[in-house]
């Protein structure tokens, strides 16, 4: 079927573009809390950083329970009543929870604060590592 | 902070033009100027600050052991070098910064001259 030209699809494909920006923005977007956190797999071992700035060791929570690991954090103002200029950085207590792909070893768990990025290491547990089963 | 620190995507780090412009709180006091500075990752001889004609430069250049994405399966965040510059009046007297660093915050401190100092005027009885 033959089409004539006509300035209103033009206009039509506009609105549908900014209808779908709007319609999918909830979903390509994605909303992440603070702290940040990263990921790293290799082998037996899972590394998990977080930004912290401002964080002493202190007022950092690292809990395991149940394959999930939850990382509490305070971050306290470092100035107070005094009349600023600039306020940019953010404040408060910030929580999140990892869900960990399989059990660790919850004895050797090691977490170290530095330079305002928190490090986890984690260790594949001997129990869930494959093993070779002997035929009778 | 976060928005930023989030906001590059960019692994190339060796170009100057590829950093994150760290987020700051400034305040002040009776005899000084203070920034606060959120530079997570980047360790103390990393840091390089420079006062010249009245603009003050923060460079961070992040440990390499952040940057790296190997075996990296979740990512929320990139880090990447830090740079700022910021206009400084000449109310500050140049010789007396200071700076040092805290658990990934830089803290400035910019001193006023004494001529810009807060001043009490005494009045005079008649």
């Amino acid at each position: 079927m033959f089409t004539t030209y006509d300035l209103l699809d033009d206009v039509l494909t506009l609105r549908d573009m900014v209808d779908r920006f709007f319609d999918e923005a909830s979903t390509t977007r994605r909303r992440v809390d603070f702290p940040y956190v990263n990921v790293y797999e290799k082998d037996d071992d899972i590394v998990i950083r977080a930004i912290a700035p401002g964080v002493s060791s202190s007022d950092v929570n690292v809990q395991l329970a149940d394959n999930t690991l939850t990382i509490e954090m305070n971050r306290k103002e470092d100035y107070a009543d005094k009349p600023y200029l600039r306020k940019e950085r953010e404040f408060g207590s910030y929580k999140k929870s990892i869900k960990l792909p399989y059990y660790v070893d919850p004895d050797k768990v090691e977490a170290s604060m530095n330079n305002g990025i928190l490090t986890i290491k984690l260790t594949k547990h001997e129990s869930v590592k494959p093993r070779k089963i002997t035929i009778n | 902070m976060a928005t930023q620190v989030a906001k590059r995507t960019d692994r190339n780090l060796d170009k100057k033009d590829y950093c994150i412009v760290p987020p700051v709180d400034i305040y002040e006091t009776d005899n000084e100027y203070v920034l606060k500075v959120d530079m997570p990752g980047v360790p103390k001889e990393n840091i390089e600050i420079t006062f010249n004609n009245n603009e003050l430069e923060i460079n961070g250049k992040i440990d390499e052991v952040y940057t790296s994405s190997d075996n990296l399966t979740y990512r929320e965040f990139t880090l990447c070098n830090y740079n700022r510059k910021f206009l400084v009046s000449d109310k500050i007297n140049v010789e007396g910064i200071t700076a040092s660093l805290e658990n990934g915050v830089l803290t400035v401190t910019l001193p006023k001259r004494e001529e810009a100092k807060p001043k009490k005027i005494e009045i005079k009885a008649e």
